[in-house]
């Protein structure tokens, strides 16, 4: 929480998250995406970038245990890992 | 001082003489000359009335300052039920501007929000590289076990990211906890958006259970182009766990 209220300066006002909180994952069930992620950061020196589709992996886990909205990934900011190729069917985007 | 008392013999002198002309109307002395033309000066000139006589004059006057009677009553219940009107809007304001939040959505915050479709459209800007910083406190008298499971991560704005932080429940009771966030630096904080995170909401941990808590987010690509932003180049999130009581309302924000 923000400091005393000194009037006149700006506190932190922290928001909600846009989707509302993650429901915990009480069994464990996505623990080894979420380990596979924990290893794909250490390797790459904590770099996001390079881990985004462990990132992906592991939410489309939690959307498919009920632990977490389905959402189309194109909206949770994965559009460019879901370029599916005219070819294969087996990537495809929910609804 | 001592002047009006001086000049007041005189005065009552020449004000005795003045009546005492006025009465005789005698020889015309030029002081009621004098007062009479002044006395004359003050009424309006109405040269048709004195034609009428004196009593249709009266009644004229006198219908005329009803008039103005009855029109000064209006403009003053105007003006009073003015301000009792601006009394009521300045009490009625509170809930309005509560009803107008609820459906703008702004949610009392009056910043530029951020919409939810940014997410979807907005493109990585990949030169700027942030380290995020993660820190993780409990309250004095909270049990758990807290702490983040990667001290930090490296993203660029526009760019959806995934933490981690891990909570154990030592004991043998249940906790309920329920957390909050602060973003350091002041100012990016508004660039610090959350998709979805574990904040805000309480958490049961049953006894020696051990969770991950997940939190995603995204720096907001505005984030490079803001010169305030421009020497920043970490930002610390620090989450806070305290222990939920029964019956405690908590001040959530935006819920």
């Amino acid at each position: 929480m923000s400091n005393a209220m000194n009037f006149g300066t700006k506190s932190f006002k922290p928001r909600a998250p846009d989707k509302g909180a993650f429901p915990l994952d009480h069994f464990g069930e996505c623990k080894a995406f979420k380990e596979r992620f924990m290893k794909c950061l250490k390797d790459n020196s904590f770099d996001n970038s390079k881990c985004r589709l462990q990132s992906k992996d592991y939410l489309e886990c939690r959307m498919d245990n009920q632990l977490m909205a389905k959402e189309p990934l194109a909206r949770l900011g994965f559009k460019d890992l879901m370029d599916p190729p005219p070819s294969q069917a087996d990537r495809d985007t929910k609804p | 001082m001592l002047l009006p008392l001086l000049v007041r013999p005189q005065a009552s002198v020449m004000l005795t003489r003045c009546v005492r002309t006025l009465r005789c109307d005698a020889t015309r002395t030029p002081l009621h000359s004098q007062a009479e033309h002044f006395l004359r000066r003050r009424l309006p000139p109405r040269p048709h009335v004195h034609s009428r006589g004196t009593k249709s004059r009266g009644r004229k006057s006198k219908s005329q300052e009803e008039e103005w009677k009855t029109r000064n009553k209006t403009v003053l219940t105007y003006i009073a039920a003015a301000g009792v009107g601006m009394i009521g809007l300045s009490y009625a304001a509170v809930p309005l501007y509560r009803l107008y939040c609820q459906a703008s959505g702004l949610g009392g915050m009056a910043v530029a929000g951020h919409d939810a479709d940014q997410v979807e459209t907005m493109t990585p800007v990949k030169e700027r590289v942030l380290k995020i910083s993660f820190n993780a406190d409990t309250h004095a008298s909270m049990q758990w076990n807290f702490r983040p499971q990667q001290t930090e991560i490296f993203v660029v704005p526009g760019e959806t990211a995934l933490a981690f932080y891990r909570a154990k429940n030592p004991t043998d009771q249940p906790i309920i906890g329920i957390s909050t966030y602060n973003v350091v630096p002041f100012e990016a904080g508004q660039y610090f958006n959350k998709i979805q995170c574990f904040c805000f909401e309480e958490q049961r941990l049953n006894p020696h259970e051990e969770v991950d808590m997940p939190v995603f987010f995204y720096i907001d690509p505005e984030f490079d182009e803001d010169p305030r932003m421009a020497r920043v180049d970490t930002i610390i999130l620090s989450y806070t766990f305290f222990e939920a009581k029964e019956g405690q309302k908590l001040p959530l924000p935006g819920y």
